[in-house]
């Protein structure tokens, strides 16, 4: 029988078993890895890097998760926490304006796949927005998971959903809804 | 409210985030994972066993010379053999709850689902 992340998580409070804690990386560096990719904006050398602090970081700090929520949740706020960071050490969130930063976004040339365009058009979401999308739709967070992620009200996170999904649709509209 | 699944945008923003191989990922964290903690546990009995003995030691003195074992063992021979066989019995499960006690305490974490 699969042990379940509860048990893995009793075997490294119990016994500091590394070996419970890699089988926990294994299960969840893939949707972890994937968001730290969407934050990022594809950048798969930075977005690995920063899943790599993230899932150090609950190493360390394992003995603050309470099972509260679930232990993916409890990752994606560690991983948001750790691109936010990265994102002010970088200057990307102080004193930057969106707009003005989207303006400097290298136009990607037009590729015929809609799996390019949603990416493309998913990377021109602000990051509210895009990061509040690529919990709740993407990543199958409920708005209350995600609002736990984000450490923001739930009413905002719908809204962002809302208004990241339309502008979404908006963008991608030549498609359709096929 | 909650995505709804059947939207066509939910679909293809799960299709656009496929399953990402781990390709060396997980051994390159538990590389850089901090050395595991100083097991307290092989300290532990020493210190128990250390006490004990300083405790003993402590209360022969202190009962003068232990005198007061070979009080305590005439009153037991002086008791029903009865009463000896449930005094016996009586010591034996209360050090086993103890024990159990003790040994559950120290496995379980109380972790919520």
């Amino acid at each position: 029988m699969e042990l379940t992340d509860a048990d893995l998580i009793a075997r490294i409070l119990v016994d500091d078993d590394q070996h419970a804690f890699g089988e926990l990386v294994r299960r969840h560096q893939s949707p972890v890895r994937g968001l730290l990719r969407q934050l990022t904006r594809t950048d798969t050398a930075l977005a690995d890097d920063l899943a790599q602090e993230t899932f150090i970081r609950a190493y360390k700090n394992i003995r603050s998760f309470r099972g509260e929520a679930r232990f993916s949740t409890w990752l994606y706020r560690i991983a948001y926490n750790c691109f936010r960071e990265d994102a002010r050490r970088r200057k990307e969130l102080v004193g930057i304006d969106e707009a003005q930063w989207q303006a400097e976004v290298d136009p990607r040339p037009v590729d015929a796949g809609l799996r390019h365009d949603l990416m493309n058009a998913l990377s021109q979401l602000p990051l509210h927005e895009r990061s509040a999308v690529i919990l709740c739709c993407q990543n199958g967070l409920s708005h209350d998971e995600a609002a736990r992620v984000l450490d923001i009200p739930l009413g905002t996170v719908k809204t962002n959903v809302l208004r990241g999904r339309e502008k979404l649709k908006k963008m991608l509209r030549a498609w359709g809804s096929e | 409210m909650q995505p709804n699944p059947e939207d066509w945008l939910d679909r293809q923003l799960r299709d656009v985030a496929p399953y990402i191989e781990d390709a060396g990922f997980t051994q390159r964290v538990l590389r850089q994972l901090p050395a595991r903690r100083q097991r307290s546990s092989v300290a532990r009995p020493f210190i128990l066993i250390g006490m004990s003995v300083l405790a003993s030691v402590l209360a022969y003195f202190l009962s003068d010379g232990g005198r007061f074992l070979i009080v305590e063992m005439t009153r037991l021979s002086a008791l029903p053999v009865v009463w000896l066989f449930a005094l016996v019995i009586g010591s034996g499960v209360l050090l086993m709850t103890g024990g159990l006690a003790a040994a559950a305490m120290s496995k379980t974490i109380r972790i919520e689902p």
